[in-house]
């Protein structure tokens, strides 16, 4: 028996070499800050300088977790009662009902002296009509980019994706929402419609669309047409702006049936553990030049006005709202039987698919 | 007897309190939670509907369930193909060599499952790996736009899935005794025919056990059909993400995973009738 | 003879065949340029990114102990149950280990919902014990099958000669049973580690605020890009798994020849 202990024993030291090796590749980082703060965004909202500049000039340690839907914040932020998180930043629509639930606190604006720099396009919308709760962190207009060297005519609107020159062409995000949506543009109904029959019709046209679609993907959508897998691609404002940086000979449309709008912002939970940080921290993301950072990292259109003149002169353009978008229409929560409507007519329509 | 039979029982607490509260629970509120409504904006009402379950028999969606299991037999078919004959021909190699190839098997796992399938994009998509290997040897004179179709999503479950096929039909080949073999061919049998009268049936356990190791998950991989399906092939495991992630309707979501699960212990009891056996075998 | 050549080769097309998107992902670990269609030129950028990506780090040492805690103590109750179970005779015993083999049958989306909505109805705070309780529950289920399957094969008569001879049950299980079962418990062990390091799909569902692991940060990531910094991540891990297979393959050899000094060498 002897034997076999030492068998074990041997295992067991390979296990604990195993384990040291890892432990030890992944040993660093890990020092005595004093305090932390929570953040819990999408991934990549934050280039690391400015991250490590807040932590730096405060003495915090930044914790940014990541979700990948709003609902799935929302759902986090219901479990912990609006508590765990400090700041979030979410769509719109989401921060209408996080407020709606009482898991947002009211901002302390006597601790932002910055708040004046925001661009007050950007203030006082549906979610947060007083601006008591919100400080938006940019804002996009989902639009197409196409490849005119693949594309034999000129796009000019949501319609045109349906020509069946495009088949097989098509990259689509993955909103349901979204994309619903500009079928009902093309209508002439409002993004929010909350007729059933109305979507159901929605639902009909959007199945003409199927041969057309190469692939929807919520996910570097643009890889897909700068690489040439795709024509055309409708894609979120971050994603054209990167298209467009890759590639310079694409094409933007702002589509003529009009445009839909959303703006991200960022809020304090209610129970936030750590609410002055968060306050300092938006307050720090609020300085012209650190916002300036921000803005050209994420390729959002800018929120922050005194923020503009410290773009680069790309950025600059890129980034500022054109005119035509001021009319431009949010995409917000609606009836949850015109959500199942929309649910079902975009399942069909991927059903259709291939 | 009596004394082992107390501390086998002391024992297997853990596993028995472990079993019932952190797997039986939750399994069953998931089935109270699919009887439930859904709230206006957010969360579930406490009202009790059959409603959840009547959803699912709309034809687009039982289209999807339809679909999930068509690509799942699919998939099946070429995890066989691939996954019976190595498993087998493991069986078979001589005992440093099974340790070898075991690990070999393993330490993908090791990786990101997601970096693996981008892996898969380098090679499918136009112009990539396989277009310009194909298009030197003369063999296709276009890209084959691989990527985002059908074929992709095979190859893409295939590969996540096929290790446990492997893992299943070596393990039963290996305990087989090959006497038997030996004796058959002895008696003049042919290779094929030995295989068929002898191997063949005592390797059906594993075989079975790696069916349902992979059958039913492959219809939750909803990543594989994101990433290289371009989200075009519908999986009840999309649906699902969809329903709880996008559409905020956890009952629905809830009354789909039942329903899955319920196809899930048909397979199971399948199996067990059909292998006659009790244990999934596989990975040992 | 010839047959044998053919089966090899088949193992081999196979494995190659496996390893070639691996390949791939270690050779655009190299890439210069970002975009993994555009081959930039031979670079070393990623690797220096990944050193002062502390965010990274973080998760990755979140996966570790997350990997090393949840095998563990799928160790301790399956094997454990495995070994208990065999000895009795309970109705419900089947019952309970049908359920426990559940979590590795069932589609990971469903598991990861039905964690989370039981964790939110039980009040559990989102974290690393989420995390854990999720965890072991899927690792179970691999622990337990080998030790079975082991125990299955095993002579029983051994244990019946210790207890014959005076040994308590405790006496053994730890001088007979679990020596023989050892190989089996580690095995499943390792894959029980591997399968948790890997999981994406339920960890997204339980994680909370300061407990990112590695395979949720790079399923975020691809939201807004994955840039080849997971490629050279995925190339060390590579690395270093290879590097302890090899250790433990040479360890195991000398250690046949040799003594125990070999690994206290090592361990240094």
């Amino acid at each position: 028996m002897k034997n076999k202990r030492k068998h074990i024993a041997h295992r067991m030291a390979i296990g604990a070499v195993t384990v040291c090796i890892m432990v030890l590749l992944s040993g660093c980082g890990k020092g005595k800050e004093t305090q932390s703060f929570n953040l819990f965004t999408w991934d990549g909202m934050f280039p690391q300088e400015v991250l490590s500049g807040f932590e730096k000039e405060y003495g915090v340690k930044i914790n940014y977790s990541n979700f990948d839907y709003d609902e799935d914040m929302l759902a986090k932020l219901e479990t912990a009662k609006g508590g765990d998180y400090d700041l979030v930043i979410a769509d719109d629509y989401i921060i209408e009902i996080a407020i709606g639930e009482g898991l947002v606190q009211k901002l302390d604006k006597g601790r932002l002296s910055n708040w004046g720099n925001i661009d007050p396009i950007f203030q006082g919308h549906f979610y947060d009509k007083t601006d008591e709760y919100t400080v938006p962190y940019g804002a996009g207009i989902p639009l197409i980019v196409y490849d005119p060297a693949m594309v034999g005519f000129e796009i000019t609107g949501y319609e045109d994706l349906w020509n069946p020159a495009l088949k097989n062409n098509v990259a689509l995000i993955g909103n349901y929402r979204v994309i619903d949506g500009i079928v009902l543009k093309i209508m002439g109904k409002s993004f929010n419609e909350e007729d059933t029959a109305v979507i159901g019709e929605a639902g009909k046209k959007l199945l003409e669309l199927a041969p057309n679609v190469r692939l929807i993907s919520d996910n570097n959508t643009q890889d897909y047409i700068v690489s040439g897998e795709a024509a055309v691609a409708f894609l979120y404002t971050s994603q054209v702006t990167q298209a467009l940086a890759a590639r310079e000979d694409l094409k933007v449309v702002y589509p003529k049936e009009g445009l839909g709008f959303g703006i991200m912002a960022g809020f304090i939970p209610s129970q936030a553990p750590n609410a002055d940080i968060a306050h300092k921290f938006l307050d720090y993301i609020l300085k012209p030049e650190i916002a300036a950072k921000c803005f050209e990292h994420i390729g959002y259109v800018c929120t922050n006005k005194a923020a503009v003149p410290y773009l680069s002169k790309e950025a600059q353009e890129s980034l500022s709202l054109p005119e035509e978008a001021k009319s431009g229409e949010f995409i917000m929560d609606i009836s949850a039987e015109a959500n199942e409507a929309h649910e079902r007519i975009w399942t069909e329509f991927k059903a259709r698919l291939d | 007897m009596k004394r082992q039979n107390r501390y086998g029982l002391f024992m297997s607490i853990p596993m028995y309190i472990f079993t019932l509260v952190f797997v039986l629970a939750p399994l069953c509120y998931m089935v109270l939670l699919s009887f439930l409504t859904r709230a206006e904006v957010w969360g579930v009402v406490n009202e009790i509907t059959l409603e959840n379950y009547q959803n699912i028999f709309t034809p687009v969606y039982i289209k999807t369930f339809y679909e999930s299991l068509k690509l799942a037999c699919i998939c099946m078919v070429f995890i066989i193909l691939v996954g019976y004959p190595f498993g087998y021909f493991m069986a078979r190699l001589s005992a440093p060599w099974k340790k070898r190839v075991s690990m070999l098997l393993m330490i993908p796992f090791w990786t990101s499952a997601l970096i693996r399938m981008y892996g898969w994009i380098i090679i499918f998509r136009s112009n990539g790996i396989l277009d310009k290997f194909l298009m030197g040897l003369g063999i296709t004179k276009q890209p084959l736009k691989l990527l985002y179709t059908y074929p992709a999503v095979v190859v893409g479950m295939v590969y996540a899935l096929v290790p446990f096929m492997i893992f299943s039909v070596y393990s039963s080949a290996e305990k087989m005794d090959w006497s038997y073999v030996e004796a058959a061919r002895d008696l003049g049998a042919s290779p094929i025919k030995a295989f068929f009268t002898v191997t063949f049936p005592l390797t059906i356990p594993g075989l079975m056990s790696g069916i349902v190791l992979t059958f039913v998950p492959s219809m939750g991989l909803f990543f594989i059909a994101d990433i290289l399906g371009g989200n075009k092939v519908v999986l009840v495991g999309n649906l699902i993400q969809e329903q709880l992630m996008k559409a905020r309707n956890w009952p629905f979501a809830a009354a789909l995973s039942v329903t899955l699960m319920l196809l899930t212990s048909v397979i199971i009891w399948i199996y067990r009738k059909v292998a006659k056996v009790k244990d999934l075998e596989g990975f040992y | 003879m010839k047959k044998i050549r053919f089966s090899n080769f088949y193992i081999g097309l196979i494995l190659v065949i496996m390893y070639l998107p691996i390949l791939l992902i270690v050779v655009y670990s190299f890439n210069e340029s970002k975009i993994s269609s555009v081959w930039g030129g031979f670079s070393l950028k990623w690797y220096e990114m990944l050193k002062t990506d502390r965010a990274m780090h973080e998760a990755i040492g979140n996966s570790l102990l997350l990997g090393v805690l949840s095998c563990s103590a799928a160790a301790v109750i399956g094997t454990l149950g495995a070994v208990g179970m065999s000895r009795i005779k309970l109705r419900t015993k089947g019952m309970v280990e049908y359920i426990s083999m559940l979590p590795i049958m069932v589609p990971e989306i469903i598991l990861g919902m039905v964690f989370m909505t039981f964790f939110a109805l039980i009040g559990l705070p989102f974290g690393m014990a989420t995390l854990v309780i999720a965890h072991t529950a899927f690792c179970i289920p691999y622990v337990y099958m080998m030790v079975k399957a082991r125990l299955a094969g095993m002579d029983i008569s051994l244990i019946e000669a210790a207890r014959d001879l005076g040994a308590s049950p405790w006496r053994a299980f730890f001088d007979i049973t679990l020596p023989l079962i050892f190989p089996a418990v580690l095995s499943g062990m390792l894959l029980a580690f591997a399968m948790s390091l890997d999981d994406v799909v339920i960890s997204i569902f339980v994680t909370g605020a300061e407990t990112n692991t590695l395979p949720v940060k790079i399923y975020t990531q691809m939201k807004t890009g994955v840039t080849p910094e997971i490629n050279a991540l995925c190339t060390i891990m590579l690395v270093v798994t290879l590097t302890i297979v090899g250790i433990s393959g040479i360890v195991n050899k000398k250690s046949k020849v040799g003594k125990l000094r070999n690994e206290e060498n090592y361990e240094k």
